[in-house]
């Protein structure tokens, strides 16, 4: 019953590291008409996650399950957006691209700038020099906290060579071991889904 | 309960008030703390700086208003730099919400150094697909970008002619906060052998020093420290300059809230391995 | 590379990574020979998919549901695939145990291959009419609007149990200290090594970088799957050894041999 996916996985994913070693114009062309391909089935794959969408905040709201003005308010917008862009268009002086840039945009801003409050309560829950190992991460967190910004030269004109000889020695060295076993880890996944072995993606357990 | 007992259990939301003190202020009352350039950002300027007036440097600006704060100031410094040394600027953003930020951003930057869109600059606007864009352009440029952003074809654009593909680029200037970069890596730089500059967030930033001591990329600008480097490199005083003070404090109260925890937690005589969830039997 | 069309068969820049994936493949078969022959791997324990049991446990005494969250990668992004894998087990298990499972997308395709996933995982275990539609469910493909409704959900719900697996990025930290904030246990897993900090500091365990690639291995523990973690180790054995060959080489006044790391 697998056999089909598992060989059409095969076929694609060694043409696909075929196509990586073979720099020819035509190849390319493929290459790069995959990659549409990949996007327009991507965007078939949106119609399912709208009818998602639709199903599970319609059945928050008939349910009253907690919370469900926000879904009224989803699905508001979705219907919404839906019909200005079917209406108007999308292009930038659109209702829907001043929409997007004027409220999407905004709020996604708003959004990340909270990261900052986010970062200062987990680093001080976090670094507490609980033994060696984590009051060496502690100190280390300050030196950088401190040496990475103006008030570091400020203090001491030494905190940024410091600075940057710790995120170019031993932080560059962690990061690089941990990149070469995530890289293997990939190219491992990877062949094992090409050849079948890991069968995970087509909804087999075991 | 005692005192170190309370400051353990610190209400997080009046950590979130010191830190939100600790931004506004200093941008109501800056102090102008110094700012020294690093060797990455050093060598990103240089890498501009020693092009031969006329050639042309393409600016991928991929990113979106989420990260305006970090990559806006450092593209305005970017291209006011190439505009000074007299450099073609082809501008483009594989974002949908990155139109909205790149134009005004040229527009600022080629005011401020009298440039004219069309003759000194082009802006070819939003498409997507990264890969598909990367490795098209390396075909035609023409092909992915008939027009540009305002309609113009581009055989109309003085600035493009001659330019066909990665051929006639002499440097990419890749500003983002995803894995655009990487691409533009794999495709311009491996593929093309194209020479790369890139800005990025300050959380992404250390992931690309690797590449710069393989020479993938010949200069690297991280957060609004590396824009405020490259301001300072420049002589200009930007929003990344600006910011800098604010960011300088609120490192500082992070810094001792840090220390304060852990005096709190050698008072409260808790030290030892963190509390965590029971480890489940094998 | 000049403006004229490229005509070349083959790029020489990219042998080096031609016989590297070569050689991978081959340690590959001769680890699965071995395994076919009866050769038993050892694998050591991973706390955080061993807290997976418990965390279903816990949820399932306490009535309160399970989280589990796929990342922002698409289905071309690896660790999307390692958390499928991942997710075949805490499916089967919840299924087991009878509590709710509630599994926030951000991207359809992804939702699409999960949803199939967990059915497959209640038929298994004889509970399929105890699947419920739409606890899988797509939230959207804006970074911080999914990240507003998870959080929003988190401290509504209050999941007994955060699972995150996959490709995170700007958004980890929120998603974390939310759980954190709720009580509740919470594993993670990440092939962003960037992102990793933030899990550390807010999960109860965190599967680093490679390790949850090898999940699907952990979880198994199928001779052939576990052949593959063995190919694995072997290749980094031999890229270490290279690395050290050439570095000395280069310490002695051979730099040339570098030529053989690179990559165009």
């Amino acid at each position: 019953m697998y056999l089909g996916p598992i060989l059409l996985t095969f076929v694609v994913g060694a043409t696909l590291i075929a196509l990586y070693f073979i720099p020819h114009h035509q190849a390319q062309e493929i290459n790069s008409e995959l990659l549409l391909w990949a996007t327009i089935v991507y965007a078939f794959a949106l119609i399912l996650g709208s009818v998602s969408l639709w199903s599970v905040h319609a059945q928050r709201i008939r349910q009253r399950i907690s919370g469900w003005p926000f879904s009224l308010v989803t699905l508001f917008a979705l219907l919404g957006t839906t019909f200005m862009g079917v209406a108007w268009g999308i292009g930038e002086e659109s209702p829907l691209g001043r929409f997007y840039s004027m409220v999407n945009s905004p709020l996604a801003s708003t959004m990340f700038a909270l990261l900052a409050f986010f970062i200062a309560s987990a680093a001080f829950r976090a670094f507490r020099a609980r033994n060696v190992e984590a009051t060496l991460l502690l100190v280390t967190a300050i030196v950088m906290m401190i040496g990475r910004v103006s008030v570091g030269e400020f203090i001491w004109r030494g905190f940024p060579g410091l600075t940057e000889w710790l995120l170019d020695v031993p932080n560059l060295a962690a990061k690089r071991a941990i990149a070469i076993g995530v890289g293997l880890g990939a190219v491992s996944t990877a062949l094992k889904i090409i050849l079948g072995i890991e069968r995970g993606y087509l909804g087999r357990t075991r | 309960m005692t005192w170190a007992d309370r400051l353990l259990r610190l209400d997080r939301r009046i950590i979130f008030l010191l830190v939100a003190a600790g931004t506004a202020l200093p941008l109501l009352m800056p102090v102008n703390l110094p700012i020294s350039v690093s060797p990455r950002v050093e060598a990103a300027y240089q890498t501009i700086d020693v092009l031969p007036a006329g050639s042309t440097v393409l600016f991928s600006l991929d990113y979106e208003p989420d990260i305006s704060a970090e990559l806006q100031p450092m593209t305005i410094a970017i291209m006011r730099h190439c505009f000074r040394k007299n450099l073609h600027v082809i501008a483009l953003t594989l974002y949908p919400a990155g139109p909205g930020l790149v134009e005004p951003a040229i527009r600022v930057a080629a005011t401020k150094e009298h440039k004219v869109r069309n003759k000194d600059y082009a802006f070819l606007g939003y498409k997507s697909g990264f890969q598909t864009v990367m490795i098209g352009m390396g075909e035609s440029i023409r092909q992915q970008f008939p027009v540009d952003f305002y309609g113009t074809p581009l055989d109309s654009i003085p600035v493009m002619r001659g330019i066909r593909n990665y051929g006639e680029i002499a440097l990419l200037v890749n500003l983002t906060a995803s894995s655009a970069a990487d691409y533009w890596i794999q495709f311009a730089v491996g593929r093309y052998r194209k020479p790369m500059v890139l800005g990025a967030t300050a959380v992404m930033a250390t992931d690309y020093y690797p590449y710069l001591s393989s020479r993938q990329l010949l200069g690297l600008i991280g957060g609004m420290k590396g824009a405020a480097e490259y301001e300072k490199r420049m002589d200009l005083f930007g929003d990344a300059r600006r910011g800098m003070d604010a960011q300088s404090l609120v490192h500082v109260i992070v810094a001792f809230l840090v220390i304060l925890g852990t005096v709190a937690l050698f008072a409260s005589g808790q030290r030892g391995p963190a509390p965590r969830a029971e480890k489940p039997q094998e | 590379m000049p403006s004229e069309l490229d005509t070349r068969l083959f790029d020489p820049g990219r042998i080096n990574l031609l016989i590297g994936i070569l050689l991978f493949l081959a340690f590959l078969i001769i680890n699965m020979l071995r395994a076919r022959a009866g050769h038993s791997f050892f694998i050591r324990p991973l706390a955080g998919l061993q807290a997976l049991d418990e965390a279903i446990g816990r949820a399932t005494e306490m009535g309160r549901p399970i989280l589990y969250m796929p990342g922002l990668g698409d289905m071309s992004e690896v660790g999307t695939l390692a958390s499928i894998t991942i997710m075949t087990r805490v499916a089967r298990k919840v299924a087991e145990l009878g509590c709710d499972l509630e599994v926030p997308c951000y991207d359809p395709m992804v939702m699409a291959i999960m949803d199939g996933v967990a059915r497959q995982a209640y038929r298994e275990v004889g509970r399929e009419h105890d699947y419920k539609v739409g606890s899988i469910y797509y939230v959207s493909a804006q970074q911080f609007a999914y990240v507003a409704a998870v959080t929003g959900m988190m401290l509504r719900d209050r999941p007994a149990a955060n699972i995150y697996m996959g490709s995170f990025y700007a958004e980890s930290l929120f998603l974390a200290e939310t759980g954190n904030l709720t009580g509740a246990i919470q594993i993670a897993g990440c092939d962003k090594v960037t992102q990793l900090p933030f899990f550390v500091c807010a999960c109860d365990y965190t599967l680093l970088g490679e390790e949850l690639f090898a999940a699907g291995a952990y979880i198994g523990r199928e001779p052939v799957q576990l052949a593959t973690i063995a190919a694995q180790d072997w290749a980094k054995a031999l890229a270490i050894a290279v690395m050290l060959i050439v570095l000395l080489l280069t310490a002695f006044g051979h730099p040339e041999l570098r030529r053989i790391l690179q990559v165009s």
